[in-house]
């Protein structure tokens, strides 16, 4: 009986682990394959080139420009996310006539996959039949039509924007249960002691979802620099590599140029930043386990 | 009293007014595109001269639309299913046992979710290819179960874990077996949790974009993502009034089943995540 009970929960785990760790780990080994030999473009290895395959890269100064650049997406697309959820769900964690609408809206660009939104704004942003033109038109915000996507300089921002736009849902779904966790009787204690809202804000909300905060931060850090959707299907990282980020650089080598090695070597990049953040959100997780 | 919730409401809803206009932007383009005559979907006019439900007749039949949904019905199907059966007895193992190793499956589940499949996909490409597996709709099937393993554990240990142990305690006393107890009391219980779980599983296969780009090579497999992104890359002429249609039918499905789900989320996730 009790070495069934020691069995039990390996048994119970066991075919997830399997299939985890067949499909997500075993192409790590892989692409440790792949980046250290030289490949042709169905993956055939022939010889052993140790590190050739990531100093190509560092020659390649559209590597370091997408490294520079997935850097600003990253920091752009998180930040603005994180700057524009507090305040929506804040008023999201208000009682007010149809807030269960308002939270349907909010959430909706989740439900959306990231494919379709970036080819209706790619349509959106069209330079002479797009509809953002004609209504910036109308409203006279404009007086001729923008080429969106014809220029990384309107292109890129564009993009970040509409990165912002479909990170907000997840990042106030956290925020929100940050804030469902904080007591009632706090804030009408404040309210007592005479705090006004923007007190009550900074000295009791703030530092209660400052754990949730570093949550979204990390996760959406993680989800972002992952992000291949909206830059492949708006501008396929042109015109001329001008919006390349890491992900669609790597795509691009990979499977366009058939440089299956170099593609391998920048994937083992993005595994060694990404453990970075996966570190750092063990690190927030166990610290805050400790402190309850 | 009402009235100052009357005031409150206005105010809030002119605060959130920005993201909702940015929001509903998107929907609002691909339903007045999708409803455009052909004739005029290049012109530049917010608002269609009359209503052209007859896109959608000829979008199904131009953009091949059936067949990548019965291809997008049937991966993500079998996907939730597959990733459902491996990863409900996983989140009762964690929520129900204290085991050694406990700690390092949830770190391998982590990495798991850290890799996306972007990452990988080089890697997973050779071994497709290795396995003579390239086009083929079944190995994405399974690629997806796999990669929708640590979401689904995360979200189902969540809510198991707000499963009073105290049931199936009583069960025990009555003698019932660890198993019948699973069977007859537990996994009732947990119903409400596998269903949402399922859903969400469904939507990340349904929207998945890489994998299927990288593996599914010829028209007749392609999923709905791939369909749609294919009808607007590499061509000089583009249907929009077409693609807006087939993207709005593939959308407000899936749509409506988050707007209806969205609640549960919040709660399994803001669960999981602080845990």
């Amino acid at each position: 009986m009790t070495s069934k009970r020691v069995v039990a929960p390996y048994v119970l785990i066991l075919p997830s682990f399997v299939l985890a760790a067949l499909i997500v780990i075993w192409p790590v080994n892989e692409l440790a394959q792949i980046a250290s030999h030289s490949v042709n473009r169905f993956g055939q290895l022939r010889d052993f080139v140790g590190m050739a395959n990531f100093r190509a890269l560092l020659d390649d100064p559209n590597f370091i420009a997408s490294l520079w650049r997935t850097g600003i997406w990253t920091v752009a697309v998180v930040g603005g996310a994180v700057i524009c959820s507090v305040p929506v769900a804040l008023v999201l964690n208000e009682d007010f006539y149809g807030r269960d609408l308002a939270r349907v809206i909010v959430m909706l660009p989740w439900a959306v996959s990231l494919t379709m939104t970036a080819i209706v704004w790619r349509w959106a942003l069209s330079g002479e039949s797009g509809m953002l033109n004609s209504a910036l038109l109308e409203f006279g915000i404009i007086d001729q039509n923008i080429q969106w996507l014809a220029e990384a300089s309107t292109a890129f921002p564009m993009q970040i924007l509409i990165g912002i736009l479909v990170t907000i849902p997840f990042t106030v779904t956290i925020i929100l249960g940050g804030l469902s966790s904080i007591p009632d009787d706090l804030y009408e204690a404040a309210a007592l002691e005479g705090a006004g809202r923007w007190e009550q804000f900074r000295h009791i909300t703030l530092p209660l979802i400052t754990p949730f905060l570093n949550i979204a931060l990390v996760l959406n850090t993680i989800y972002v620099f992952n992000s291949f959707p909206i830059i492949w299907a708006m501008t396929q990282g042109g015109p001329a590599n001008s919006t390349d980020i890491l992900v669609t650089y790597l795509y691009k080598v990979g499977f366009r140029l058939g440089k299956l090695g170099e593609a391998s070597a920048v994937s083992l990049v993005m595994f060694g930043i990404l453990l970075v953040f996966t570190l750092i959100y063990v690190r927030l997780t166990t610290s805050r386990e400790v402190k309850a | 009293m009402n009235s100052s919730k009357l005031r409150r409401s206005i105010i809030c809803w002119l605060a959130l007014s920005p993201v909702v206009v940015v929001t509903i932007f998107p929907f609002a383009v691909m339903l007045i595109s999708a409803l455009k005559p052909s004739t005029e979907v290049l012109t530049p006019t917010w608002w269609p001269s009359r209503i052209a439900w007859e896109n959608f007749q000829t979008m199904w039949v131009a953009t091949n639309f059936g067949n990548a949904l019965k291809n997008s019905l049937y991966v993500s199907v079998l996907a939730t299913l597959g990733s459902l059966i491996v990863s409900i007895p996983a989140a009762y193992a964690l929520t129900r046992f204290d085991f050694k190793g406990r700690e390092f499956y949830r770190q391998f589940l982590l990495v798991t979710q850290m890799l996306s499949p972007i990452v990988l996909v080089v890697g997973l490409f050779r071994l497709m290819v290795s396995l003579g597996l390239i086009d083929s709709i079944n190995a994405v099937t399974v690629v997806y179960a796999a990669f929708n393993i640590a979401f689904s554990v995360w979200m189902l240990q969540s809510y198991f874990a707000t499963i009073p142990l105290d049931l199936e305690e009583a069960a025990w006393m009555e003698g019932a077996g660890r198993a019948k107890t699973l069977v007859k009391v537990f996994l009732p219980l947990a119903v409400p949790a596998m269903v949402v779980t399922a859903i969400f599983t469904f939507i990340n296969a349904w929207n998945e974009f890489v994998i299927a780009l990288t593996l599914l090579r010829s028209q007749d497999s392609y999923t709905l993502p791939i369909q749609i992104f294919s009808l607007v890359s590499g061509r000089y002429t583009v249907e929009w009034h077409h693609v807006m249609a087939a993207t709005f039918a593939a959308t407000i499905p899936v749509a409506i089943a988050f707007a209806w789900l969205q609640r549960y989320l919040v709660r399994g996730l803001a669960l999981g995540a602080v845990k």
